[in-house]
Formats: structure tokens, sequence, C-alpha cells
């Protein structure tokens, strides 16, 4: 048997100290909203802290976190769709429930913005996800594709579909 | 609403300030939250010993593990601590366990003292098992029997055997005064090598055959008497109510008189 060597991820307080302004932008820019971004990342650590011990070492934690986080945008969005189609049904305003899409961007313009806000939203779940990670958190592949639960380079892949996809809509 | 969200889509909203503002108005209600989720802490560290290099956890109510750290299962050690504790690494604390069983290597044998947290124990039968052998004292062994009996199921001495091999804490809960029947001194989770080390350190002097000293007596706890183990009056005895002690002296010094018919030295 090899040399046993201690080797324990931080302490939870510590990795929330180390990430907390990454995921709280992170959550900012995924829900376009900063109430739902506060709720989210309050749910973001105490979920990650009731998982906690599941975690082996420290290699893990970072995609690890953002992957809850993603996965609760994720679920927000979802929930907020459903309740989108009984407004809707109600005859509400379609645009409103544009609004409420799982994506913020910054564009050139406030118009530009909101169209590829609008585009982004439109894209299959997981390019969207793994464009947001790329391009606005500043992921490596692996990264994503340890957060999206695929390869580093299926990440790559589903970033540049969505980026082919916009291009092709302007 | 509507005004976050807007602030949210313009680029200077989320500067690092902004962010921070966010952060700081979260941290109350989720430090609120964590008091209720909180788990205790434990202090996990990897030090050398007599008996070969352990690592030592110990939470804030005692030591709450121990592994040999040359067999199998550290891991799973670890994985069965994080459920329940925090862990933070700390090489001070398993120091200050360590220096205790190191006192036990130079002749105290009353140096096992630090409490335990037997929080890694899930069942009770288990935890009555360590809690009964913790008060064999250092210096006499008790069988796999006898420990069964004496914790009221005097036929789950197989269980007893189970639940000594998974000993979360190994030497303080002294799995190693735990015998065979026969006299043997059985197997041991850290190696038998550990064992009569132990027993030695606590004045036991196992033969090579494994087999306990020619010297050592049984004790009566009831009546506290002690005897040769041929005995007429010790055969009659109820032996889940006798310890085997190494010699006179450790019985006398739990307080036990020398039996009138076999005298004992």
């Amino acid at each position: 048997m090899a040399t046993f060597k201690l080797e324990l991820p931080p302490p939870f307080e510590e990795a929330v100290r180390t990430m907390e302004r990454e995921i709280m932008r992170f959550l900012v820019r995924s829900t376009g909203d900063r109430d739902d971004a506060m709720d989210l990342f309050q749910e973001t650590w105490l979920r990650a802290y009731r998982a906690y011990p599941t975690l082996q070492s420290a290699d893990g934690l970072r995609p690890w976190v953002f992957r809850i986080a993603s996965n609760l945008c994720r679920n927000r969005a979802r929930d907020r769709m459903r309740r989108g189609r009984v407004i809707s049904s109600e005859s509400a305003d379609a645009d409103a429930i544009a609004n409420r899409a799982p994506a913020h961007l910054n564009g050139a313009s406030p118009e530009g913005a909101l169209a590829l806000k609008r585009s982004i939203a439109r894209l299959p779940g997981k390019q969207g996800q793994a464009l947001m990670m790329r391009k606005f958190a500043g992921f490596e592949y692996a990264e994503i594709g340890a957060a999206l639960d695929c390869s580093a380079e299926s990440a790559r892949a589903s970033v540049s579909q969505a980026l082919k996809k916009l291009r092709l809509e302007e | 609403m509507k005004s976050n969200r807007t602030a949210a889509r313009n680029n200077e909203s989320i500067d690092d300030r902004a962010i921070d503002a966010m952060i700081g108005q979260t941290r109350p209600r989720i430090e609120r939250a964590m008091k209720i989720i909180r788990r205790p802490q434990a202090r996990v560290g990897v030090i050398p010993s007599q008996l070969g290099r352990l690592m030592i956890a110990e939470s804030d109510r005692g030591i709450a593990g121990i592994h040999f750290l040359w067999t199998d299962g550290a891991e799973r050690m670890l994985a069965m601590l994080r459920k329940k504790f925090d862990l933070v690494e700390n090489e001070a604390s398993a120091r200050r366990v360590e220096a205790e069983i190191d006192r036990v290597f130079k002749g105290d044998f009353a140096a096992l003292a630090h409490p335990l947290d037997l929080s890694l124990v899930e069942s009770d039968f288990k935890r009555r098992a360590y809690v009964t052998l913790r008060k064999v004292p250092p210096g006499a062994v008790i069988t796999y029997h006898q420990l069964a009996a004496a914790i009221g199921q005097p036929d789950a001495q197989r269980a007893v055997g189970t639940t000594m091999a998974t000993n979360p804490i190994p030497i303080f809960v002294p799995c190693h005064r735990v015998i065979r029947s026969d006299g043997t001194i059985g197997n041991y989770g850290g190696g038998v090598d550990n064992k009569i080390k132990l027993l030695r350190a606590e004045g036991f002097e196992v033969g090579r055959d494994l087999r306990l000293p020619s010297g050592a007596v049984m004790g009566h706890r009831h009546t506290k008497i002690y005897c040769r183990p041929t005995c007429s009056a010790a055969r009659r005895a109820d032996p889940n109510n006798a310890l085997l002690y190494a010699d006179a002296g450790h019985a006398q010094h739990e307080g036990l008189r020398a039996c009138k018919i076999c005298k004992p030295e």
C-alpha cells in the first residue's frame, strides 16, 4: 500500500470565501435578476454544505460548486417556464415571459443585449450553459465538462455550436 | 423587481462592489441556516507512533477515530468521519493523543485517559460492547464470550468479534484486551504484533505460542477474589464475571484479594 497522505478538501468557509464572488457573478448573469441570484446564492452554498462530505478532494471543488449553481439555475428556469405557461394561457404578455428567460448578456446597445439574451435562451440547455460558463465565468473546458457531466471535448463542441448558431442568427 | 432586472443587465451593475454588497446582504441568511445544519468539527492528524503511523481524529467531545495507516481503509474511515464532522487538519491534536499512547509504553498503565466520542458507532449493541470493554482495566483481558455475556447476550461472541474488528477507536477502546476462550490472544485489526506490543506494555508476558503467561490469575468481579485458573473455586464461579489478570499484582491493584484455597502468589 502506498504511503497514505492526508488530503482534505479545504474547510467549507474557505471554499465559500474563495469562490463567493465568482458564484454570485455567475448567478447574476445566469438569472438576470439580482433577487433570484441572491436566493440561488444562498441555496447553492447550503446545498454545497450538505453535500460537502461527498467531495473527496480539493481538485474538483470549483466545477462541483458551479455545477450545483448551474443546476439550481436550470431548475428555476424550468419552474418559471411552467408558471409562464399558465400565465400565457391566461393571455399574459408573451414578452414578459421572454424577459424571464435564464440569460443575461451584455450587448453593445440595450436592444442588442436583449436580442442576444433571447438568442442564448433559445439555445439547447447544454450549449447555452457551456457558452455562459466559457465566455462569462472564464471556465476551462475541462471545468465546464465536469460541471455539465460531459467530456472537455464535448464542452468545447457545445460552446462552438452555440457560437455558430448565434452567428447564423446575426 | 423591474429596476433590479434592468440594473443587472447593465454592465456596471455587476462590478465587484455590487457583487460584494449582494453577498453581504445574503450572508446573515446563510449563517442563520448554517447554524441549524452545521456538523461538529473534528481535527484530523497523521503521526508516527510506537504502533506505526496513525491517523487520529478528535472532536470537541473526545477521540472519534483512530486508524492504523499501514492497513487498508483510511479512506473509508475518512468518509465515515466526514459524514458526521467537518474535518480540519491538525497535527497538534493528534500528537496529544499519541503522547498518551507513548506513556503506556513507558509503563504508565492509566495513561489512556482521553475522553471518547462514539459518534461513529451507529448500533446500540456495539456501543454497549465498547462501553463495557472500557471497564476492563489495563493488565487484564476478557474473552469474546465473556464480553458478550457481560453485555447481556452470552451467545453473541461472534458479533462481539465483528464489533472488535470494526472498532473505530482502537487502543482507547481496548479491543486488544479481548482474547479467545482457549487462552490464545486471537487477532487484531492493527496487526497481531501490535496486539502483543500493547499487551506486553500493559504487563502481560505473551509467550511465543501467543498464549497468555502461566502467572495469570482469574479475578472475580463480584467476590473481588482472584484464583489460579485451575482452582476448584474458580471453576465453580461464573466465568462471565471473571477477568484474566496478567499476575497477582495487577489483580491486587484492582482491589482484589487472593483466594484462600489455591493461594495464588
